[in-house]
């Protein structure tokens, strides 16, 4: 296998491999809890800490892991940074584990996390592991913020909570609905998959 | 060693590991997660039943809680009534204050809920709903004023507001309150809540 600089390993998060515009992973959750910023980025986090965590243990012990029980091995070892995730957000952040509601627990089924193990932390060393999933967890945060900042700006005026909309802004309530979520969802896939092809052609 | 035995010790050492890894995070985290509860609840009593200080749990059973609310001197403050029931979406958990004479609403706050972004979640809103709670008629079943109206001196005494275009968010809120009233209605009935039974903490 061709060994990247760990910048470039780092850094394939961030666009060429980056897992929602890219691979189009961890749909439910950016659809789910980018209503406002302070939710997107709160999931960016708990997600964060979630992949890196099991990322250093899947590739420390992935030797010791017989290949028949991989995936539920990944499973428990997902499951419990997730847990810890969700308590800690219960006992320090409430009102934002209030409002993320089912979707903390729910990281344990977000496939970034999953398949980063599969595709990457059980054939990668420690460090690679880490460096990997900072870039993947970058990528996440960062499309995260695009979509929830364009969804609140637009769907209640304000960012951050703070109101950035003169008196003249009528708030677009379809962009903190769901079906808000889609269309911007697919309008920055669209513009992620034009800047890509333009770049190939140059 | 054989490969189901490796497979059997790896799941089981894993598994184990990280029950008693979580087991400790519980362990951490349960008594601040018990005071965050508590805090919103307190908070919510505040916020319907004013100069409420010290609260004591009259009745409780699945869905309804009812708290009486002393002021520090020991004065009977009112009581407030935490609901849980249907909404459009999903749960609707609010909290309602009553009079110390068990007449009237003095004010009511949502606690938790799902209702449609901007438009049911209005029901949390102080200017299009909350406000309109406030001095209500607790005697008998209220009713939702349809189409709204713009200030609480439109309505009568037994009436709350509808939100524009949330009308099935506003009548579940209305339903949960209406039921816990006469939850609370069979149970001075029955003598269990009195206006007078505020000399004990």
């Amino acid at each position: 296998m061709a060994t990247k600089t760990i910048r470039a390993e780092y850094l394939k998060g961030l666009w060429d491999e980056n897992p929602v515009l890219r691979q189009i992973l961890g749909l439910c959750p950016t659809l789910a809890v980018t209503g406002t910023v302070i939710t997107g980025l709160a999931m960016g986090l708990a997600t964060t800490f979630v992949l890196i965590f099991s990322s250093l243990v899947v590739s420390s012990i992935k030797k010791l892991i017989p290949a028949q029980v991989r995936i539920a091995t990944y499973i428990v070892v997902i499951a419990s940074f997730v847990t810890i995730a969700d308590q800690f957000l219960k006992a320090f952040f409430y009102p934002i584990s209030e409002a993320l509601g089912p979707y903390v627990p729910l990281i344990v089924v977000n496939c970034i996390i999953l398949g980063r193990q599969e595709a990457f932390s059980s054939r990668n060393s420690v460090g690679r592991s880490l460096i990997d999933a900072l870039g993947m967890s970058t990528g996440f945060i960062l499309t995260l913020l695009a979509l929830s900042s364009i969804r609140e700006i637009l769907g209640a005026g304000t960012f951050l909570g703070h109101q950035v909309m003169g008196p003249w802004f009528k708030p677009w309530i379809i962009m903190i609905l769901p079906a808000g979520a889609f269309i911007t969802l697919g309008i920055l896939l669209g513009i992620a998959l034009q800047i890509e092809s333009r770049t190939k052609r140059n | 060693m054989s490969l189901s035995s490796r497979m059997i010790i790896v799941l089981t050492t894993v598994g184990l590991i990280s029950g008693g890894f979580l087991a400790g995070v519980a362990k951490l985290t349960k008594e601040r997660i018990a005071l965050n509860i508590q805090a919103e609840i307190e908070e919510a009593i505040k916020e319907v039943v004013d100069d409420a200080g010290i609260s004591t749990v009259l009745y409780e059973e699945e869905g309804l809680v009812i708290y009486r609310e002393l002021e520090e001197d020991g004065d009977l403050a009112g009581f407030a009534i935490q609901a849980i029931g249907v909404g459009f979406q999903d749960k609707i958990t609010l909290m309602f204050g009553l009079d110390e004479t068990l007449t009237k609403i003095t004010g009511l706050t949502i606690i938790d809920q799902k209702e449609t972004p901007g438009l049911g979640a209005k029901i949390t809103d102080w200017n299009a709903f909350l406000r309109f709670w406030e001095d209500r008629d607790a005697t008998g079943p209220l009713s939702l004023r349809k189409p709204s109206v713009h200030t609480p001196e439109e309505l009568l005494a037994t009436e709350i507001n509808s939100i524009t275009a949330a009308t099935i968010s506003s009548r579940k809120v209305l339903e949960i309150v209406n039921l816990s009233l006469d939850k609370v209605r069979e149970l001075i009935a029955k003598g269990k809540i009195t206006d007078e039974e505020h000399d004990g903490n």
